[in-house]
């Protein structure tokens, strides 16, 4: 009412306010949540290509291998959720291992599409043989009656499971920090990152910690397919669906680093809520403007490491 | 049913001696469809429909085998549909064509069909006007503007004014978007937004909320079967619509059978139309329902491409029998157009002049059958529905 | 198609007349393979045309991947160009000439190659990856949205193209479609081996392996690679217009993601470098394809994904590097991306 008097039109007026606050608070929490859950696939994938510089390409198709486990142990075995969590990480890098050991080891440092063709081919197979065994059907992870339930978190509800996924996503970051910068493993990393040859010289045992890194991140993305498969369910094609997904947020965040890959997350996750709610229809355009803008104004990703 | 299945088997036995002692000529029949990638399961159920009628009937008819040529097709691709159908006919000498489950191919095949002397049965590809690019494509499926149009009298029934409409932003999601409309504007009632959503949307939170700001008391939703139905529907009971008395209408592509396992509660209560339910009770569905679910190993991933195919070897063979197993594409479509016949879906029969299939559409609701599964339970009828899209031109 | 493997040497900087001798018997090598395609399977012309439509994709990712060390996986952006282009102009604009048509892909190529050349020479490396995504999503996205031109996800359908010079009709078989496509690849490929052994292409090459240098030389690195960006562009809006022309349908799958990474998949598995490696990439890749999808249409592409990891682990090169130390001639250095 654009006509009202003054001492009508504020009590309106503030409504509104509070109404407009709520709203924006609202869409900031999807957008963390939706950001964490980026954060929690992709991380894995960011040290693969920032600390082992390996394009891997495999990455969806590891997180979808955990998922599956985890869909198995769940609904076929009837077990909880955390011995799913468990047994779903620790299968994943057993699958992985072989893989490592075959395949991986001799792309190490060869040139990148090298790396891109020996993935795409690895990812092919694991989707094939999924169908063949699994179906082509969707395969959920059912949740605990606790991550189930909504929780009021003041100025609204949210699925207790969206605030489990924003509570890993911290707790992941922090122990890859602690890993990485903290610990002796991470010297020994980030030494055989920056000269492999004079690492090894040194009395490291290089491949054991590419080994070990790799099962790491491996580990984080069946981590992130298993609690991750609210948002990115879990059937055969997962593998393929959503790598461009994860390849452009850690590149945008910057390969190998933990606050760069983390701030990457959730700018995109933020653009990409925002964008939904404010013109649903242009969504896609939103998200990868912004790809584009951030490429431009950081060319090496946010905090990426210079090469 | 058994003694039924001895039947068939026994008049399948004495029809394939005919034949033997006949002329053991072979009709060949290449069929199209999405057997890898991310359709998969909807080009497993392509095979499952043939393999089903061809199980119920017999691999034969009128003293002509049949053999079926499958072709993989993963995604929407016209250049490399158009290829797999020059190849089925000049090198597989295939005398019919069937399957296609997206637009853009099937467009690519029709304009082949008359120099091929080749009729091309459609499964699935659902929008209105492929028919009119060919006067020998014939579809067994549905259109989107079929199945959702009753929908709009639906909602309107249920007492509700107030609808947005959310729509995956393609050419079905557009179409269903427009039908909805148009019918339930006819109903008396307003559509107070609408959302496009891209096909790639992950987290459906911002479009609930666009939905909670509209004020609207129900959503009209249309997004292709697969897994982003599942993030749809999980977003609409955890952002508390569901529980706020907002009620969620679509059309059956939403809740297809073999996604309701992993949509389960959160899918519970939902109303939807479609032209085929799993859980329709018919002797035909029965019969349909087992031989489908054997071909497909697991009965859990029956889903409604099968039906479309199972009806579309039905025309097929009718077809062989009108033409006696010879190529002639013109005199084969010209014998189906006006057939009818009782499908797993209900009574069905092809329009002569738009060479769509007539169907009935239900209103199904979403609940637990007596084992505790989550099925499409049919609660209304609409009978006899032709394609609004076709019929308007 | 073993004779492409002979001239490996042929991405030595130094030029001589043997070396025109070589790239004049691989034109006529593919000559041959192309005929003899012809002639062995004149029931797959179809499959043919649609091979000779992506190598021209392939050709030119070679271009600007192969000899300017710019990674792409958006390269169908280019093609979708072309294709676009040229089912707008045959279904609104009434153009219905087949040779004015390749003409307007080439050309809607090459201004789309200029504009995704002049953003992605901003970054390198993996951000350059990044943005050749963005780019082609947001292709696909605008081919997505913006129905009334291009069909959207139903496709554009309905190009009717006159018959070539008036005669030879666009038909079921495909022998036109087929012979057309096969004369189109050879002009192309001869004028791009021209293009890449010209002091232009040598100077590509330069700055592929050292940028610094070239810069130090004098010579200026963005102005040279956009222009390979505009030749590559017109190669694979030549590409796409001939998918749009001999499909008579310009489907969303023509400007998507999952053409690009097939391309490249296809140029890496070939080799890169050598525009030889491209041809072979693509003809093994998709006749691979072919044959298992229609073996077993329901679990082909474990047998694919296979196919590249072992060529990864025997031809680290490529193919044709394989079959060029096979054949004693390998190279002192294999090509690096």
């Amino acid at each position: 009412m654009p006509g009202c008097g003054c001492e009508a039109a504020s009590p309106t007026a503030l409504h509104g306010l509070a109404v407009f606050m709520q709203t924006t608070l609202s869409i900031a929490t999807d957008a963390f949540a939706y950001g964490m859950v980026l954060f929690i696939i992709s991380i894995g994938l960011s040290l693969t290509m920032g600390l082992m510089r390996v394009v891997n390409l495999a990455h969806g198709a590891f997180a979808m291998i955990g998922g599956y486990i985890a869909s198995y142990i769940t609904r076929d075995l009837g077990w909880g959720y955390v011995p799913a969590i468990l047994l779903g990480v620790a299968g994943t890098i057993i699958i992985a291992a072989p893989f490592e050991r075959l395949l991986f080891r001799r792309i190490y440092g060869k040139p990148e599409l090298l790396q891109v063709l020996m993935t795409i081919g690895i990812t092919f197979c694991v989707i094939g043989v999924t169908n063949y065994f699994f179906g082509p059907t969707l395969k959920t992870i059912p949740l605990p009656d606790i991550l189930t339930r909504p929780v009021d978190i003041g100025f609204r509800t949210i699925a207790a499971h969206r605030l489990f996924v924003m509570a890993c996503g911290v707790g992941v970051a922090a122990a890859l920090w602690f890993l990485i910068e903290k610990t002796g493993f991470g010297i020994k990393l980030r030494a055989a990152v920056d000269n492999a040859a004079m690492t090894d010289a040194l009395g490291v045992r290089t491949p054991v910690v590419y080994a070990i890194a790799f099962a790491v991140a491996v580990g984080l993305a069946a981590f992130g397919g298993i609690i991750g498969a609210e948002f990115l369910p879990v059937e055969p094609y997962y593998a393929l669906r959503y790598m461009v997904l994860f390849l452009v947020v850690v590149s945008v965040g910057g390969a190998g680093s933990i606050l760069g890959t983390l701030v990457a997350c959730l700018a995109l996750g933020a653009v990409d809520t925002v964008g939904r709610y404010l013109m649903p229809d242009f969504g896609n355009f939103f998200f990868y403007a912004a790809v584009i803008a951030i490429v431009f104004a950081f060319p090496r990703g946010f905090f990426g490491r210079a090469q | 049913m058994n003694f039924r299945n001895l039947l068939g088997a026994a008049f399948g036995a004495l029809l394939l001696g005919g034949v033997c002692s006949a002329a053991a000529d072979t009709v060949k029949v290449g069929i199209i469809g999405p057997f890898s990638g991310p359709f998969a399961l909807q080009g497993k159920n392509f095979q499952a429909g043939v393999q089903a009628y061809m199980g119920l009937n017999g691999k034969s008819v009128a003293g002509h085998d049949v053999e079926v040529v499958y072709r993989d097709l993963p995604a929407a691709n016209p250049a490399q549909a158009r290829a797999l159908a020059q190849e089925l006919v000049v090198k597989d000498k295939v005398q019919y064509l069937g399957g296609v489950y997206f637009t853009p191919d099937a467009m690519a095949i029709a304009p082949l069909l008359v120099q091929a002397n080749t009729p091309l049965v459609i499964f699935n590809a659902a929008t209105s006007a492929i028919l009119t690019k060919s006067p020998l494509a014939v579809r067994t499926s549905f259109t989107t503007a079929q199945t959702t149009t009753p929908l709009g009298q639906v909602v309107a029934d249920n007492g509700v004014k107030k609808v947005i409409s959310a729509v995956s932003d393609y050419g079905p999601g557009i179409d269903a978007e427009g039908a909805f409309k148009k019918a339930f504007s006819a109903a008396g009632g307003e559509i107070v937004d609408s959302i496009r959503m891209p096909m790639n949307t992950n987290d459906f939170s911002p479009i609930m909320q666009r939905v909670k700001d509209s004020g609207a008391e129900a959503v009209f939703a249309f997004l292709p079967s697969g897994p982003t139905t599942l993030g749809f529907v999980k977003s609409f009971n955890e952002t508390g619509l569901k529980k706020s008395g907002i009620k969620l209408f679509a059309p059956g592509d939403l809740t297809q059978e073999s996604d309701l396992p992993a949509l389960g509660e959160a899918a519970d209560g939902t109303l939807t139309t479609f032209h085929y339910a799993v859980s329709h009770d018919s002797p035909e569905n029965k019969a349909f329902v087992e031989a489908a679910g054997k071909a497909l190993g697991n009965p859990a991933e029956l889903s409604f491409p099968a039906v479309g195919a199972f009806d579309g070897m039905h025309v097929i063979y009718k077809m062989i029998e009108a033409t006696d197993g010879k190529q002639d594409a013109q005199k084969a479509v010209d014998a189906v157009k006006g057939l009818s016949w009782t499908s797993p879906r209900g009574p069905v029969s092809i329009d002569a002049d738009t060479r769509h299939i007539t169907e009935n559409i239900y209103l199904r609701q979403v609940a637990k059958d007596a084992d505790g599964k989550f099925i499409n339970k049919e609660i209304k009828t609409f009978e006899n529905q032709k394609d609004p899209g076709l019929a308007a031109k | 198609m073993t004779q492409p493997a002979m001239d490996v040497s042929a991405g030595a900087p130094t030029r001589s007349y043997p070396l025109y001798l070589r790239d004049i018997a691989g034109v006529a090598a593919i000559l041959v393979a192309g005929a003899a395609g012809y002639w062995l399977f004149p029931d797959n012309l179809a499959l043919l045309t649609r091979i000779i439509a992506v190598a021209l994709l392939v050709l030119s990712l070679d271009l600007i991947t192969g000899y300017c060390g710019v990674a792409s996986l958006g390269q169908a952006t280019l093609f979708g160009a072309g294709a676009y282009a040229v089912g707008f102009a045959c279904v609104h604009g009434g153009v219905t000439e087949p040779l004015t048509l390749m003409l307007i892909g080439a050309v809607a190529g090459a201004t789309a190659g200029l504009a995704m050349g002049a953003i992605m020479l901003r970054a390198h490396g993996l951000a350059q990856l990044v943005l050749s995504i963005a780019i082609v999503q947001l292709g696909h996205e605008a081919a997505n949205k913006f129905t009334g031109y291009t069909g959207g996800s139903d496709g554009l359908a309905g190009l009717s193209v006159n018959p070539l010079f008036g005669v030879f009709e666009f038909d079921l078989w495909g022998r036109t479609a087929y012979l057309f496509g096969l004369a189109l690849l050879v002009v192309v490929f001869a004028l791009l081996r021209v293009v890449v052994s010209s002091p232009f292409g040598v100077l590509c090459r330069g700055v592929r392996q050292d940028p610094v240098r070239v810069k130090a030389m004098g010579a200026f690195v963005f102005p040279v690679i956009l222009k390979m960006f505009v030749i590559s562009g017109a190669v694979a809006g030549l590409g796409g217009a001939l998918a749009a022309i001999s499909t008579q349908v310009v489907g969303l799958d023509s400007i998507s993601f999952e053409l690009s990474a097939n391309a490249l998949v296809m140029l890496v598995l070939g080799g890169l470098g050598t525009l030889y490696g491209a041809l072979v990439g693509t003809v093994i890749f998709m006749a691979f394809e072919h044959v298992v999808s229609a073996i077993n249409p329901f679990h082909w592409l474990t047998m694919v994904g296979a196919l590249l990891v072992a060529v990864v682990l025997v031809a680290p090169g490529g193919l044709v590097n394989l079959a060029g130390k096979v054949g004693g001639i390998g190279r002192s250095k294999g090509s690096k991306p």
